[in-house]
């Protein structure tokens, strides 16, 4: 016992080790909240491009634009496209670290959730949206009020599933010296060369925040068919 | 029945790929009349009648609509459609909106009528469908009969000119066959103008005014009901009606 707080004190009590850690989880929701915006704003609209172009034949320009970002995105290590994006796009521009990764993370999510969402609609029987055609409303609110609020509740669980990848790999930013909550921990264990004490404590956290986030997407979900019976 | 001409349509024609599914079709649709559109299955006439609100787009002809061809290139469809109601064989309710929703979305987010009005209008909808208690109900706590009032209460809250019937008895339950028909009967009575693919003969020779018969995608008769079931003259009819009737 005395041999566990003694590891304890020396890996987070010391110096003040703990604020590795806890920068490092800070930075890890800043990154992962708003690469989830970003990457759920570019899914959607990739979606919603490649799904009216299979549908009409419009936007040939658009979506050849959205099938190479999809096929370079998917096709390429995240961990390397998050190197690209620090030494290469941004190299000669001072942005804040956090910044790059919101970006990479984000761009990268947005091919994942772009295809989960795109099945989504696909989902959505045709009828629905013929439907909403027949009254009058035009292609956009049919999309909007009817299509994608039923893509939207069909694909949560692959939607949930992606923010919890997302979340965690963004556990790859130290290597662009960004301390985030891996990086953090690893900090520490360079610093004490123990390695159980922080890497346990770091692993811990990432299972608790993927705990709540999908207790938070179980919990949107059973709201969302509330009205299936 | 007056004789203002709703619908024309003149060598309608539609393609899917070498398919020619409908080879030319032409008809006139006045105010008033009920038209029953009968015929074998894969013959054309679901396609015919979705060619009238552009859910299909006709490969050749053109259909025109109180006068303006809709078919012409650059015509607002969207504005078209909102007076052309149609009621599908699976019903199509908005399954994410309740049953006032799905009346009150469109006649709202086309800026036709304020929220509470389209409400108020709603409830009276749903009074005349029978189902005054489903306002807050959803889609899928419904039989199919009560969805497919519904769709009909949700058609007619855009104050339709016109509206459309695609086979709407065919996915239902014979039991409740009744009660849908029983509610376009007393849509007719109104004097609702409309256009109903079927395959309920009954329907056709009590309630049509005038009855089609679509088959390898031409008209090939057309008449009074009365006449149609009883002096059918083309050979393909006889022996479509020796197998339904």
């Amino acid at each position: 016992m005395q041999d566990f707080i003694n590891e304890f004190t020396v890996n987070f009590i010391d110096d003040h080790r703990y604020r590795y850690i806890t920068e490092g989880f800070v930075n890890t929701l800043i990154i992962s909240f708003f690469a989830v915006l970003v990457g759920v704003a570019i899914g959607f609209l990739v979606a919603i491009i490649r799904s009216n172009h299979e549908k009409t034949g419009h936007m040939k320009i658009a979506n050849f634009i959205c099938q190479v970002y999809l096929t370079v995105m998917r096709g390429t290590p995240t961990m390397l496209q998050l190197l690209i994006i620090y030494y290469v796009v941004f190299m000669s521009v001072n942005v804040p670290k956090v910044f790059v990764a919101v970006v990479a993370f984000g761009l990268n999510s947005g091919a994942y959730v772009a295809e989960i969402v795109r099945s989504g609609i696909m989902s959505v029987d045709e009828g629905q949206s013929e439907a909403g055609r027949s009254l009058g409303l035009n292609y956009r609110q049919t999309m909007q009020y009817i299509v994608i609020p039923q893509a939207f509740k069909n694909v949560l669980p692959a939607l949930g599933n992606e923010f919890i990848v997302l979340l965690k790999e963004t556990s790859i930013s130290g290597y662009i010296g960004l301390t985030d909550l891996t990086h953090g921990g690893d900090i520490i264990r360079g610093i004490t060369f123990s390695a159980f004490m922080p890497l346990i404590a770091v692993a811990l956290i990432y299972l608790l925040m993927v705990t709540g986030l999908s207790w938070c997407v179980n919990k949107l979900e059973r709201r969302l068919r509330v009205n299936e019976r | 029945m007056s004789d203002k001409v709703l619908l024309e349509v003149k060598d309608l024609k539609k393609d899917f790929g070498d398919h020619q599914v409908l080879k030319g079709i032409s008809t006139q649709i006045s105010q008033g009349e009920v038209v029953a559109i009968i015929g074998p299955s894969g013959c054309g006439k679901s396609t015919f009648l979705r060619s009238l609100n552009l859910l299909e787009v006709p490969t050749g002809g053109s259909v025109v609509f109180e006068g303006k061809e809709i078919t012409a290139p650059g015509t607002d469809v969207d504005k078209i459609r909102q007076k052309i109601g149609m009621v599908f064989q699976q019903f199509n309710l908005f399954n994410n909106l309740s049953i006032q929703d799905n009346i009150t979305l469109a006649p709202v987010k086309l800026g036709l009528m304020g929220k509470e009005e389209a409400e108020k209008k709603a409830r009276e909808l749903l009074e005349r469908v029978g189902l005054p208690s489903k306002a807050n109900a959803y889609p899928a706590m419904l039989s199919g009969g009560q969805k497919q009032r519904i769709a009909i209460a949700r058609s007619l809250a855009m104050n339709p000119d016109v509206m459309l019937f695609d086979e709407p008895t065919s996915a239902l339950d014979p039991e409740m066959v009744g009660e849908v028909l029983e509610l376009m009967k007393e849509l007719a009575a109104d004097g609702m103008t409309m256009v109903v693919v079927t395959h309920e003969m009954g329907f056709a020779r009590e309630v049509a005014t005038r009855v089609l018969f679509i088959d390898e995608g031409v008209i090939r008769e057309e008449n009074t009901p009365q006449e149609f079931f009883d002096h059918p003259k083309n050979q393909r009819l006889q022996e479509f009606l020796s197998k339904v009737l």
